[in-house]
């Protein structure tokens, strides 16, 4: 999928050009489809926060500017938040997960800081293999599966606070193996 | 929201991949929160940690989603056809004088019987979610003890109600009471809102079946509004 063509879509969905939202649908909705049912594995909740993640895109694409994130990022960013809140949902207590940009008021980066973003995110996945097996699937697990430290901490059987230090650690490494 | 405390900054990093990854929770949430919203530091920490966690969902075959999942959304989103056009007026985007003055005329029988001899200042506001189509017009005379809601677009989510709340700045949201199925309603305010309407900020959340356990919020704000002279 073309950068500049999504980043077009989006700015013209932000003033509410509905054939513009229609064809931002077309493109990417098989991909946000697809890492809905990653996080929920259940089809009918997937289906529903498809179409919940499409609702906040019209909603809330006017902030998109704002924050920085190449497109896709923004969009999957949406679904991923969208799916692991319905996962969560049932849970008392639980807290949703921001729309990114949403809560936004500080200027986000620059486009140059933004250039080494996302430069740097190339890297995560040969990052990621680098670190302790079981750091790398916490990190997946929080980020896929919508793992709390409470889950995550279970699943290892470790301590709460020993998850937390765990996973600290891990991701200063990882911070540092990116920047290089 | 919770004050937020000073962190050294290589907590801060440590913040922002937290909750980049959604494992804030309680202080730390409303912490990163506070922090996104006014510290550009914070928030490009932040970006860049979703943009590499984003990477994750590279190898996530995209999936075809069923046809009528973009044919619910477009008729969710833009319900225009059944909502009749004179409703739509009552959209009140760029109010003009003459919009202001049909809009008083319009509302009116939704307070009263006849309209008014006696000039009583009207207070409305316009409800509107950021997350659905929900959108509702409400309207009260000042000194009522009762407002009066028009839904115009919108439902309550599948097994879910929606509460009507009155926020009154630097205090907790108050409970007006589950909203009926109905179009056009009036829900009935409590003593300690009158004289003080001019402040109040209508939302509406949704809840469980019977309303909000506890009675404070617990569900996604639907809808949101200030209650302005009119």
């Amino acid at each position: 999928m073309d950068r500049r063509e999504i980043e077009n879509l989006i700015a013209r969905v932000a003033l509410k050009d509905r054939a513009a939202f229609d064809m931002l649908y077309d493109q990417v909705s098989a991909k946000l489809f697809g890492v809905c049912l990653r996080v929920l594995s259940k089809r009918a909740a997937a289906e529903d926060a498809m179409q919940d993640t499409f609702v906040k895109i019209w909603n809330n694409a006017d902030r998109y500017q704002s924050n920085g994130l190449s497109p896709m990022t923004w969009l999957i960013t949406i679904a991923r938040n969208t799916s692991i809140d319905r996962l969560r949902a049932r849970k008392s207590g639980h807290q949703d997960i921001d729309t990114p940009g949403l809560e936004l008021s500080a200027p986000g980066p620059s486009p140059e800081q933004a250039a080494v973003a996302g430069s740097e995110a190339k890297r995560l996945i040969g990052c990621l293999d680098a670190l302790e097996p079981d750091r790398a699937l916490a990190v997946r697990g929080a980020y896929l599966d919508g793992q709390s430290y409470a889950d995550l901490a279970d699943r290892f059987n470790v301590p709460l606070n020993t998850m937390r230090t765990w996973l600290r650690r891990g991701l200063i490494a990882l911070r540092e193996c990116m920047s290089q | 929201m919770t004050a937020p405390q000073e962190i050294p900054p290589e907590d801060d990093a440590f913040l922002a991949a937290e909750y980049a990854l959604g494992l804030s929770e309680g202080e730390d949430l409303a912490n990163a929160r506070f922090k996104l919203a006014n510290d550009r530091q914070f928030a490009i920490k932040v970006a860049a940690w979703q943009e590499s966690f984003a990477r994750l969902t590279d190898d996530i075959a995209p999936v075809k989603p069923p046809r009528k999942i973009k044919k619910k959304l477009l008729k969710d989103l833009f319900p225009k056809q059944q909502v009749p056009l004179l409703e739509r007026l009552w959209v009140w985007k760029g109010i003009s004088f003459a919009a202001i003055g049909l809009l008083a005329y319009l509302a009116i029988p939704m307070l009263r019987p006849a309209p008014p001899e006696v000039q009583v200042p009207i207070l409305a506001a316009q409800l509107k979610g950021q997350a659905g189509p929900l959108e509702l017009l409400a309207i009260v005379e000042a000194g009522s003890n009762e407002v009066g809601l028009r839904r115009v677009a919108g439902a309550a989510p599948k097994g879910r109600v929606l509460e009507l709340w009155a926020i009154l700045p630097e205090q907790p949201p108050l409970s007006l009471g589950v909203l009926p199925q109905a179009e056009v309603m009036r829900i009935a305010l409590p003593d300690v809102l009158s004289g003080q309407l001019g402040q109040v900020t209508l939302a509406i959340t949704d809840e469980p079946i019977g309303g909000a356990p506890g009675g404070s919020p617990t569900g996604e704000i639907r809808a949101l509004g200030a209650l302005e002279e009119i």
